[in-house]
């Protein structure tokens, strides 16, 4: 192998519940190369912040096995950015260096707060949620972990605010190398950062691998409405007698239609509007 | 409440309740004032001589009498300071961090489960002792303003608990169950009243049974006799005894008495039908139990054993659950 595997798991199965529970992630296998960006995405429900809580050994495996960096290599930022509110902002960056000795990065931790609009004496239960976002990431980049783990991390930011820190999480990354798996619903946020794609639905992996790879498998056609075999249908409208269908390609398309590469949002709705896989 | 040579998880913790042990020193300081006002103010009307057998406080020393009943309540404070220790180590140090999900901040910050929790019980410890050493210390500096005129019975709940040391022994368990309930119930307020409530009840049930750990001393003596006990005693049972070592249900003849017509106006006749019941029994001994004074210590060193053991238990279950819990 010529990369190493940043994160990779091995029918990993997760239950919640004891015995009556449901399983939030079956028979899960993958294994993420270093230093991809890696979207992680998938319908409400689908596991995403259970594969992270997993890769961040928040959670014990039910089944199956999940190889992750040590906890002083990896950092997470949990979807509802858990702070201590009594802490100023000051004192949380301060926790980041007195749980980290070492490693922790003053300078990349104040580059995320930078900006926010907010003084570093101000109490983490007086910020808003952008804010708290901020915070939370400024934890997790100057802890210089080689796993960034974020389950929507952008999700309570403004429009601005998502752009710089975006721009700032993928600089940091490439300048460092980091791997970094985000969760998210937000497709216009992954396109264009994220070189890779993990798409998860109903606990399982349905769709893995780079991104541009996933692109050149798939293809998008419009035309007659005819037979797309051996073509496995993704996703597939009809309007009058016009056919549009997202298919994983066997070899090359032959056929009376017009075809194009998707766009990754073409992708990504295609197989969210089917996550059960292909229709017959 | 100094921070600046804590490091590391310890540094943590401390951060994040310095309002709350700013507030149990700034209580403390308070205390220790109060008792100190109130030794200069008794000290300003010496106590009167003892005077037939018995010390008392001049009527007219009202700083005297408010210093005695302000102890009253370090005694109590002494006995409830493990719930409060259980309450705000169950609450806002464990159950509060899975509510708010802040326990995933610290485990993956580098922390181990172990550390997180460790780190808290270290503090919640150091805080516990120094609790527990201000209420006894603070006791005992009252006291000897009231030792020499009208002491406190060494085996009041109060005075027992604020004295001796098993209140360092309860601050210690309080911190364990408050460590366990916390885990085991991760609701803020619920985990509190519960670690309350379990702490409560081992404080209750040694308040209750302590003095059943050792066996009293029995002193006896013939019937109609007079029993002299030692002046530091406690007071246990008192009872009757046939010529056979039995004890002997006295209410039996006072039943035998009290069905006796005229014994309740004529004089001595109740008495007389009395002794002749226990005549008639064979009752030939009385007998009073008692605790001498010098089983204070060994039921002090007995319950502090106690307590510790099962506080050491706790933990042991804490970490063991938290390890079952998280990889």
């Amino acid at each position: 192998m010529s990369t190493t595997t940043a994160l990779g798991a091995e029918l990993l199965g997760k239950k919640y519940g004891g015995r009556r529970g449901g399983w939030a992630l079956r028979a899960c296998d993958f294994a993420l190369p270093a230093g991809r960006i890696c979207a992680l995405v998938g319908p409400n429900g689908a596991g995403k912040s259970t594969l992270l809580a997993l890769a961040a050994g928040l959670l014990r495996p039910t089944e199956g096995t999940l190889t992750a960096p040590a906890r002083e290599d990896l950092a997470y930022v949990a979807q509802a950015k858990p702070l201590h509110p009594r802490l100023t902002v000051a004192d949380t960056l301060r926790m980041g260096r007195e749980l980290n000795p070492g490693r922790w990065d003053d300078a990349a931790a104040l580059r995320v707060v930078e900006g926010g609009g907010f003084s570093s004496d101000t109490l983490v239960h007086h910020l808003s949620g952008g804010q708290r976002t901020r915070v939370a990431l400024a934890l997790a980049l100057g802890k210089r972990a080689e796993l960034l783990l974020l389950d929507e991390p952008m999700a309570d930011l403004d429009p601005l605010a998502r752009h710089q820190l975006m721009g700032l999480l993928m600089a940091d990354a490439a300048e460092r190398g980091t791997t970094v798996v985000m969760s998210s619903h937000i497709l216009t946020e992954l396109e264009g950062a994220c070189d890779h794609l993990m798409l998860l639905a109903g606990g399982r992996v349905r769709l893995d691998g780079a991104v541009d790879d996933l692109l050149a498998a798939h293809a998008l056609l419009r035309g007659p409405v005819a037979d797309l075999a051996p073509h496995r249908v993704v996703d597939a409208r009809t309007t009058g007698r016009q056919l549009t269908a997202l298919v994983r390609r066997e070899g090359p398309v032959e056929g009376p239609w017009e075809t194009s590469e998707p766009s990754l949002e073409e992708l990504l709705l295609a197989h969210l509007r089917n996550p059960e896989g292909a229709p017959a | 409440m100094s921070t600046l040579a804590l490091k590391g998880p310890a540094w943590v913790t401390v951060r994040q309740y310095r309002r709350t042990l700013w507030l149990a020193g700034a209580l403390a300081v308070l205390a220790l004032a109060v008792v100190a006002g109130l030794r200069i103010w008794a000290a300003q009307h010496p106590v009167a001589p003892m005077k037939d057998g018995v010390w008392a406080a001049s009527p007219d020393n009202d700083g005297y009498l408010t210093l005695r009943w302000f102890l009253e309540y370090v005694g109590v404070a002494a006995a409830v300071l493990p719930l409060a220790v259980a309450a705000l180590v169950a609450g806002p140090m464990v159950a509060r961090e899975y509510e708010s999900g802040t326990y995933q901040l610290s485990l993956t910050q580098s922390m181990s489960p172990a550390d997180w929790l460790r780190s808290k019980l270290t503090v919640a410890t150091g805080v516990a002792v120094l609790a527990a050493l201000a209420v006894a210390g603070i006791f005992w500096f009252g006291r000897l303003g009231v030792r020499a005129g009208w002491d406190y019975h060494w085996s009041h709940p109060g005075p027992y608990a604020a004295a001796g040391i098993t209140v360092f022994a309860y601050a210690l368990a309080a911190v364990a169950v408050g460590a366990l309930v916390g885990q085991l119930v991760r609701r803020t307020l619920l985990a509190m009243s519960a670690a309350g409530l379990v702490t409560g009840l081992l404080v209750l049930a040694f308040n209750a049974y302590r003095w059943s750990i050792l066996p009293t001393e029995r002193l006896t003596g013939p019937l109609g006799s007079s029993l002299d006990l030692p002046v530091e005693h406690m007071y246990m049972d008192v009872g009757l005894l046939t010529s056979s070592g039995a004890r002997f249900d006295q209410t039996i003849c006072w039943d035998r008495a009290n069905r006796t017509p005229g014994t309740d106006t004529q004089e001595g006749l109740w008495g007389k039908v009395e002794a002749q019941c226990q005549a008639e029994h064979d009752v030939t001994t009385q007998f009073i139990d008692y605790h001498p004074s010098s089983h204070y210590w060994p039921t002090q060193l007995i319950e502090t054993g106690i307590v510790l053991a099962l506080a050491a238990l706790a933990a042991f279950a804490a970490f063991r659950l938290l390890r079952a819990r998280h990889s």
